[in-house]
């Protein structure tokens, strides 16, 4: 019985990584690095995005504009909602769930660190494959959303739309191979005496996030699957003219797109609950109710889709049940409101930047949220759906919600990332001048759409009565982009010179900010004990994770994982490797309808070449013996 | 105190916005302003908007106020303050859980009492209208009148309308801001959309606007809705059921045969039938109607300008001769596409039906106006006028800029002079 199958021997000649120069970050495994791989490249798109909205701004400032064709114009809208949702806003998030998840609770990297560079990877070239197009005129152009039958090749082809059906699934690998690592991390690899309620509020947003990422995705997964069969295979899921129902796209569609929305804004959401009470020196005003109230807003997410579809014809039943659960989103996200106000009342607020974004957050997600309930009621959004009134409402959400929460977040943590402060005179004219460039922006839509402006149209007549509110907007943009340069300028001086941080620059209560700044690359020395929700508050200075060293700006020397001995995980090429077979396999789709026979090689080529990947990945031990 | 001074500039604010919107519903500076309560429709979904309006209102001044507030109360001044490590109450919690929820009710209830009085079956002596999308115009049939149109409809103050709506290709939407919500089209279904214009409502001109995404020129899927009185409407309809009448004639009540129409008129009878079988009885003729040019509102007037380099012979346009492009049109591609009733030849329904095109006021969809300059333009290269359009490139020597081909004379392209004749044709269709 006792037959011991011994262990394949491992290899000892890991060395320590090095960590820095080009393979350094093509082979890392560090959940930190991946982190700041997502930030940088989340940003390059959000500086894409917003040029693409410019452009649509630029043609929309006066009436008839010439600066853009109509076929230009659908691709840039397109492009403009698709980057910044799937290739802006959610990899921001990433960004932070990559470098604070495993801080927050604990732990030494996220539980699959080489499936975490693959889940990077991924986004990056999936984001490359998606975007390439627009610099060629032949980007997709049926809309973020993708209606068919208006996304079938009948009405739509062209490549265009090819790309969008591609690009979203590999980004949908990506989205799901990080939700279950992050699901399977915070399960398992939270300190000792971390349970779920003493868990930092931003791991608990991002927590049920990753549960949203994981039931919506296949949803919008299968969506995509049946469009990429009709295009290329001929099926007949979409097919109008063998009497497909329309309304089946819309349906799969929405299902995932509204818990999207919830995927967009927690994350925001749990980053100003970590700045709210930092600044304000007081904890989190009722956080088992914010934590329930997240999850209740996760959940009730599921169930509201068709309140995206009241003019298509559902009935009266239909349209009154998605109604009703609708508002009832209200009311968890009043109560989370309600409660940042009160961790501020009596508090010791301090506007730094930071704390800026965050209480502008409160503010602005607020009208985002009133509007919100003004279109949850179908006579009214009879007027409002496909009108700027909606573009106004979600940018409302998603620019002063989720981008703000973002920005707070990041003026928050960059000296935890960079080791540096961001400047504060810079983050002031960061801070404003978005602030005013977007309610410039966005504002006014409220009333072009009331008054009559229809969404997603490239020209409008003159002597309509919306001359004024376009130009606001488009002045509005301009503000947005000096804003925005003033944030990408402050972000690159801060990272080459900003005053050095401490290991807690702001006296916050969470354990990442009991580790020198930036991290080591094992993050904490020993494991902490966890006895309390804000235990650099409650127990000061007795939480000790490094007892062998202390931060290096007193002029100490950190010691390494090798030396402390903690066993850490290999740098590997092989997540990039598999990424890129399969993004060759799926670029070889793109070929079927020109040259079947190439198509099949590039697709066979693809995947011989991820599998092989893949295989090396599985054979090859994630860290050395120990 | 500045923090006062805040207040009061942001309440002003608010306040001021408010007012806009009150501006915008009333005042003509906004033609597409939802806000009226010229239907039974939009008067009852204008009174669940103005309690979210208020409601909205409430939170809105309440929640930034409080905010304002503990920004300008709690915020750090020289030294900082010691603070007490609250985590919670359980009575606010339960409190500010109830005050959505209360809200909640109140704008609950009038929301579904209206989604099921305007989701109800239109009244059974509704006037019967089926809209039918197209990339990217609108047909528009009265099925009990006999009546096919495009672009332009006609509704009777006073009357409950019944739109049955149906697309032929993708996804579009019925919108007519001025006069209640939209409705989509949607492929392989019918969807039903009913409002009664109010009797005391201006006769007017309205605007219509696809709302649903449909490609290239969905911008451009425009159409006109004409508000008129009953008596406006019957003589309207009575004029648009017959066939045109050409070349034009004196007053004959030549019902069945079409005027002018000297083919066979066993041909003759079933192509009128197509839109007009039921026009038959010889009723007292009632003068013909449609709504004057001179009484078009600004708002109507299409503004969109003309693609760069696409030019016309405008001399050529007064030798046109409608006699000759009758038989032009007769014999060339158009006849692939469009209907006119009266005309044998003609009698495709891919296109929009030009019987009485003549009497529209726009082309392309509300794109252009109905003049002579824009009709030979559109002639001559409707894909450069408006993006995507379906309609080929029909001048010699132009550039279709889809196919990137140049069309000829062999390739049945039309001259100017020819162009000029077919508009002349299309113009006498009145």
């Amino acid at each position: 019985m006792a037959t011991i199958v011994a262990a394949p021997p491992y290899s000892s000649t890991a060395t320590e990584s090095a960590n820095t120069g080009l393979m350094s970050w093509l082979t890392t495994v560090d959940h930190k690095r991946i982190g700041v791989l997502y930030l940088i490249t989340a940003l390059v798109f959000f500086v894409i995005g917003g040029l693409e909205a410019f452009l649509i701004r630029a043609q929309l400032a006066v009436p008839n504009g010439t600066v853009l064709s109509a076929d230009m114009y659908n691709q840039l809208f397109t492009m403009h909602g698709t980057t910044m949702v799937f290739l802006a806003i959610m990899p921001l998030s990433a960004a932070f769930f990559n470098f604070l998840i495993p801080l927050q609770i604990g732990a030494r990297d996220v539980a699959f660190p080489r499936l975490n560079a693959f889940s990077y990877w991924i986004y990056l070239l999936g984001g490359i494959f998606i975007t390439v197009p627009i610099f060629f005129a032949v980007a997709p152009d049926g809309g973020w959303f993708g209606y068919a039958p208006l996304s079938t090749k009948q009405f739509s082809p062209q490549i265009n739309m090819d790309f969008w059906v591609l690009g979203l699934q590999i980004l949908g690998i990506s989205s799901l191979a990080a939700a279950f690592n992050f699901i399977t991390t915070i399960i398992n690899m939270r300190a000792p005496g971390m349970h779920l309620m003493r868990m930092p509020i931003f791991t608990w947003m991002s927590f049920v996030v990753q549960f949203l990422v994981a039931l919506a995705f296949p949803v919008i997964t299968i969506a995509l699957v049946f469009l990429q069969f009709d295009r290329f295979f001929g099926t007949n899921f979409y097919a109008i003219g063998a009497g497909a129902d329309p309304l089946l796209w819309q349906h799969l569609f929405w299902v995932f797109g509204h818990p999207e929305v919830y995927i967009l804004i927690l994350p925001a959401f749990g980053l100003v609950s970590e700045v709210l009470p930092t600044f304000s020196k007081k904890p989190l005003f009722g956080y088992p109710v914010m934590v329930y109230s997240g999850i209740l807003i996760g959940f009730l997410g599921f169930g509201v889709w068709a309140h995206h579809m009241f003019a298509v014809g559902m009935g009266p039943i239909a349209d009154a049940v998605f109604s009703l659960t609708t508002m009832l989103i209200a009311i968890p996200t009043g109560v989370k409101i309600f409660n940042w106000m009160a961790t501020m009342w009596d508090g010791d607020l301090r506007f730094n930047t930071s704390m800026k974004f965050g209480v502008a957050l409160v503010g602005m997600f607020t009208i985002g949220g009133i509007s919100g309930v003004m279109h949850s009621s179908p006579p009214a959004d009879l007027q409002q759906t496909d009108t700027y009134f909606i573009v106004a409402h979600f940018h409302y959400v998603l620019f002063g919600g989720s981008m703000f929460g973002l920005f707070a977040g990041l003026y928050y943590y960059f000296p935890k990332i960079s080791g540096r402060f961001m400047s504060e005179s810079l983050g002031n004219w960061h801070f404003w001048l978005t602030f005013l460039g977007m309610n410039l922006t966005f504002f006014p839509m409220h009333f072009s759409g009331l008054l009559g402006m229809p969404r997603r149209t490239y020209q409008y007549d003159a002597g309509q009565g919306l001359e004024l509110f376009n130009l606001l907007s488009t002045i509005g943009t301009l503000v947005l982009m000096l804003g925005t340069l003033f944030g990408l300028i402050n972000l690159w001086k801060s990272w080459k010179s900003g005053e050095r941080a401490s290991s807690n620059p702001w006296g916050a209560p969470t354990i990442e900010w009991a580790i020198p700044s930036p991290p080591p690359e094992h993050n904490f020395d020993t494991l902490p004990q966890i006895t309390s929700r804000y235990p650099l508050w409650d127990l000061k200075g007795a939480v000790v994770t490094h007892p062998t060293t202390v931060a290096d700006e007193a002029g100490r020397v950190q010691k390494t994982a090798k030396q402390l001995g903690i066993p850490m995980p290999n740098p590997s090429i092989l997540p990039l490797v598999t990424a890129v077979g399969v993004i060759v396999m799926f670029s070889g789709m793109l070929f079927t309808g020109s040259n079947m026979k190439l198509a099949v090689a590039i697709m066979i080529g693809g995947a011989v070449w991820w599998i092989a990947g893949l295989y090396n990945w599985l054979l090859t031990p994630l860290e050395d013996a120990h | 105190m500045a923090f006062m001074f805040r207040r009061r500039a942001w309440m002003s604010t608010t306040l001021l916005v408010a007012l806009a919107v009150l501006a915008g519903a009333c005042s003509t500076d906004y033609p597409n302003s939802t806000f009226n309560h010229t239907t039974d429709f939009n008067a009852a979904n204008d009174a669940v908007w103005d309690r979210l309006l208020f409601w909205g209102t409430i939170v809105f001044v309440g929640v930034e106020a409080a905010l304002l507030y503990v920004i300008l109360r709690f915020r750090r001044g020289s030294a900082a303050r010691e603070t007490k490590p609250v985590h919670g109450d359980t009575k606010l919690e339960i409190l500010w859980t109830a005050i959505p929820a209360v809200i909640l009710v109140f704008i609950a209830i009038p929301t579904v009492r209206t989604i099921f009085m305007t989701q109800a079956k239109a009244a059974p002596d509704a006037l019967q209208v089926e809209v039918v999308g197209h990339q990217w115009w609108w047909e528009f049939r009265y099925p009990e009148l006999g009546i096919t149109t495009a672009n332009e409809l006609y509704l009777p103050k006073g009357r409950t309308v019944n739109f049955a709506l149906t697309t032929v290709d993708v996804l579009h939407s019925f919108w007519i801001p001025q006069l209640g919500g939209k409705r989509d089209l949607i492929t392989n279904k019918t969807n039903y959309l009913w409002f009664t214009p109010n009797a005391d409502i201006a006769t007017d001109a309205l605007n219509g606007f696809c709302a649903e995404y449909c490609g290239s020129s969905h911008a451009n899927m425009k159409f006109r809705v004409y508000t008129v009185e009953p008596a406006e409407f019957e003589r309207w309809a009575a004029h648009q059921a017959r066939p045109a009448v050409f070349p034009v004639a004196p007053a004959v009540p030549a019902v069945p045969s079409g005027a002018g129409v000297t083919l066979q008129t066993a041909s003759t009878a079933p192509a009128a039938s197509d839109s007009s079988a039921p026009a038959a009885p010889v009723a007292p003729q009632l003068e013909p109607y449609w709504f004057p040019k001179e009484q078009l509102p600004s708002h109507v007037i299409p503004t969109t300008k003309l693609p760069v380099g696409l030019t016309f012979d405008e001399s050529a346009l007064a030798a046109g001769d409608p006699e000759r492009g009758r038989e032009l049109y007769s014999r060339s591609s158009c006849i692939g596409c469009h209907a006119i009733a009266g005309n044998p030849m003609s009698m495709s329904k891919v296109g929009p039906n030009l019987t009485h095109v003549a009497t529209r006021h726009t082309i392309a969809s509300g794109l252009y106006q109905n003049d002579a300059k824009h009709l030979a333009l559109w002639i001559k290269n409707a894909p450069a006028m408006k993006p995507g359009s379906l309609m080929p490139t029909l001048g010699v020597g132009e550039k279709d800029p889809v196919r990137k081909t140049v069309m000829s004379a062999a390739m049945g392209g039309l001259t100017d002079a020819q162009i000029a004749d077919i508009v002349a044709y299309l113009q006498a269709l009145k």
